[in-house]
């Protein structure tokens, strides 16, 4: 596996892997999110609400938005991507809560590339894990590395 | 933080007047809003996220940039999801947890943008005694143009 820094599509391999951001995780930076995004559902805020059972679940405090490891995810792949990059797509479940106190952090591996007829797109395997190693998320990504003439080479 | 002091933080109001699991029907659209996207709102997105992104906050840098001006992150469907619907809308019942999502990419939302959304409940289904809902969503710009795609799965409150 090689740690990829160049994003020319000619030179990417299968298995290559890129490191996203780093992200501290606090009842501050989840309150910033609830701000930034408007979702302010309680499981996010009231850690007497997050005392009580979910079904067979309990969380035992507040934890943090899912679609907080969708928008690092993203991140992820935007930094990577040169210019004429394009962020197509991006699937992803929860594997497992993220809350204060935890450092997370994205990363991903090429899985494979492909040409259509007027363009060239490559998938990502994409991963969150904490601090511990542990995955918090999994999922996919497709980008768009448009053919310089338009079509395929 | 202007747009946060606007918008009702709190889930438990109108808690009531939202659909419950059985209440939703699969396939009907979901009232829905338009939403100037305005930069402060993109910045604080930024923020959030830790996006340092020079297309999306720095006009001079975006002015010379591939998208002539300054745009939004993919991933500002996150904040337009709340953004485009009302209170009542069943996304916001507390104790709604989301299970995953999937977003396709088209064109970015730019600052200045009014933004509709055309939303449904596509199905629900009951899996290991836990309520599921899945959304269908689709964010189109004031000229018509889709932004972006996005399916996702909610497991209900009880």
């Amino acid at each position: 596996m090689t740690k990829t820094t160049t994003t020319d599509f000619d030179t990417l391999r299968d298995g290559d892997t890129i490191d996203g951001p780093t992200f501290a995780v606090s009842r501050e930076s989840i309150r910033l999110f609830c701000d930034a995004s408007l979702d302010y559902n309680p499981l996010h805020l009231d850690d007497d609400y997050m005392k009580g059972d979910f079904g067979r679940t309990n969380f035992g405090g507040i934890i943090m938005h899912g679609m907080n490891n969708f928008g690092l995810i993203s991140r992820m792949i935007t930094d990577w991507l040169p210019p004429e990059g394009v962020h197509r797509r991006l699937e992803t479940r929860w594997v497992k809560p993220v809350r204060p106190g935890d450092v997370i952090q994205p990363t991903a591996s090429i899985k494979a590339r492909q040409t259509t007829h007027k363009s060239r797109w490559v998938l990502l395997d994409v991963q969150v894990r904490n601090q511990k190693g542990e995955q918090v998320a999994v999922g996919e990504a497709m980008v768009e590395f448009p053919s310089p003439t338009g079509a395929a080479a | 933080m202007a747009q946060a002091q606007s918008f009702e933080t709190d889930f438990w109001k109108d808690a009531n007047l939202r659909k419950s699991w059985d209440e939703i029907v699969p396939g009907e659209p979901r009232k829905t809003l338009p939403y100037l996207l305005t930069q402060e709102a993109i910045a604080l997105y930024c923020k959030a996220v830790g996006e340092t992104n020079p297309l999306y906050l720095d006009e001079k840098a975006a002015k010379a940039g591939p998208h002539g001006g300054l745009v939004a992150p993919p991933s500002i469907h996150i904040l337009l999801m709340f953004s485009c619907t009302p209170a009542d809308d069943w996304m916001r019942s507390p104790g709604t947890i989301n299970a995953g999502q999937s977003w396709s990419y088209n064109i970015h939302a730019r600052p200045g943008d009014t933004i509709r959304l055309e939303a449904r409940a596509l199905d629900k289904f009951i899996k290991r005694q836990r309520l599921f809902v899945v959304h269908d969503n689709v964010f189109f710009n004031q000229h018509g143009q889709v932004i972006c795609s996005g399916r996702g799965q909610t497991i209900r409150p009880l």
